[in-house]
């Protein structure tokens, strides 16, 4: 909100220029009887139904050349491409929505669980604990156990009848896959603030951890970022390594572990701002 | 068609029928259940009190991911009201949180009736008295609220006059 305030500060300013400038009719005007924030997240929203056209929420299995074509005229990249070629054969594309990061480890996490069920009853154990912790927590229990009991119903689903298929369909099916990351973001929340003493220091802005979950970590379609993947990493117990991408210098690409002390079951390509699943060769 | 956010909705209204919050009431519209009519009532000990105010909320596919625009139907003086009866709340815009519902919204809104935020001024004259001249604030604020009471009158007689014909 202080951000949009801002902006209607800012607008308010021009508007004033304006005057003192005898009316220059080519600048922006503040009309004060407009909802500023309603104009706002009416361009917000026309942007993000653009990339919903254009991209699955998790797409189809593509072989890794594919990113060796998007790069054939940028040197750095490509060298890079050329460099992950002989550790993973495929990627598979997420939507660029915000959720990006989510959406890749629940679906390559549901995938491995699949040809791994004794995690997937690992997983299964954790989810049904978690319900608890987080009511504890005062997360409002009305709507948490909502996209609770839609989590276990696809874990208990995949039990029965596991398939990469189903994995695809839950995952790009609108209603499921948003509240599987609705309850990613929770988990996340819930394991920063019971950790807060450690994490505060981490922190950007001089928020508490609270303010941090509730603008940054809750709300949907916020970025995920080095602190978001090290609370769900370490509050699933999951190993994720992410090989980034990016304008270094140099062939080699560099890679993180998170929590640094799992073996890494999934492996999330990044490029600056975004989450791509890989599959190792 | 049932839709992730009408599911949702539905479980909303249920929620509100068997465990309705205290000062507030909502319910869908008759023909869509996307927009829904609600009323607040002003908090007591506060220059709002007994007021009972009218709200719309809009709703689109993309609740709960998204929220609802929230809109004072009844004339509003408050800091963080627009002319237009939009309303300038975190919760409604940066900080929503899918696990928000249309009765923690309904109550956020109540709340902020008392407890304005002069910081991001919708309304500046509001803002403005609500800081330096609270007497004038609270008999604008006391207009708003005698106002909000003949909206209600009119409804009624509205509704008398329906079955009269």
């Amino acid at each position: 909100m202080e951000d949009k305030n801002q902006e209607n500060i800012e607008n308010k300013d021009i508007n004033q220029e304006n005057k003192d400038n005898n009316q220059d009719t080519t600048s922006p005007e503040y009309d004060p009887n407009v909802n500023q924030d309603e104009l706002i997240m009416a361009q917000e929203k026309q942007i993000a139904e653009e990339i919903k056209a254009k991209t699955a929420m998790v797409g189809t299995l593509e072989s890794l050349s594919s990113l060796e074509k998007e790069y054939s005229h940028d040197p750095v990249y490509s060298s890079k491409v050329v460099t992950l070629m002989p550790k993973f054969s495929n990627v598979r594309r997420t939507r660029p929505d915000g959720n990006c990061f989510l959406r890749g480890f629940i679906f390559a996490y549901l995938e491995y669980c699949i040809h791994h069920r004794e995690e997937l009853s690992r997983f299964k154990k954790y989810l049904e604990g978690s319900k608890e912790e987080l009511f504890e927590m005062g997360f409002p229990k009305f709507t948490t156990e909502d996209f609770h009991d839609m989590f276990m119903e696809v874990v208990s689903d995949l039990e029965g009848s596991g398939s990469v298929e189903r994995v695809e369909a839950v995952c790009n099916d609108a209603g499921t896959s948003d509240y599987l990351v609705v309850y990613l973001r929770l988990l996340i929340s819930a394991h920063l603030q019971k950790n807060a003493e450690f994490f505060s220091c981490f922190i950007e802005g001089g928020r508490t951890v609270e303010e941090f979950c509730k603008q940054e970590v809750e709300p949907m379609y916020r970025e995920c970022d080095h602190l978001h993947i090290v609370a769900l990493t370490s509050a699933l117990g999951v190993g994720v390594r992410v090989m980034y991408l990016d304008r270094g210098e140099g062939a080699t690409v560099l890679s993180h572990d998170f929590p640094e002390d799992k073996d890494p079951i999934i492996h999330l390509l990044y490029r600056p701002g975004h989450y791509d699943i890989l599959y190792k060769a | 068609m049932s839709t992730p956010a009408r599911r949702r909705l539905m479980r909303d209204f249920k929620r509100l029928q068997q465990d309705p919050p205290a000062g507030v009431s909502a319910a869908p519209t008759e023909n869509n259940i996307m927009i829904w009519n609600a009323v607040i009532f002003g908090p007591h000990d506060t220059p709002f009190e007994d007021g009972t105010f009218k709200l719309t909320l809009e709703f689109t596919e993309e609740y709960p991911n998204k929220p609802p625009t929230v809109k004072f139907v009844s004339k509003m003086f408050h800091p963080n009201v627009y002319a237009d009866g939009g309303i300038c709340l975190d919760i409604l815009q940066n900080r929503w949180s899918p696990t928000y519902d249309v009765a923690a919204i309904l109550t956020s809104i109540q709340s902020l009736l008392d407890e304005p935020n002069p910081n991001s001024p919708a309304n500046s004259l509001a803002a403005q008295l609500y800081q330096e001249n609270r007497r004038e604030y609270e008999k604008r604020v006391a207009a708003i609220v005698e106002q909000s009471w003949l909206n209600f009158q009119d409804e009624d007689d509205g509704e008398e006059m329906k079955k009269d014909t």
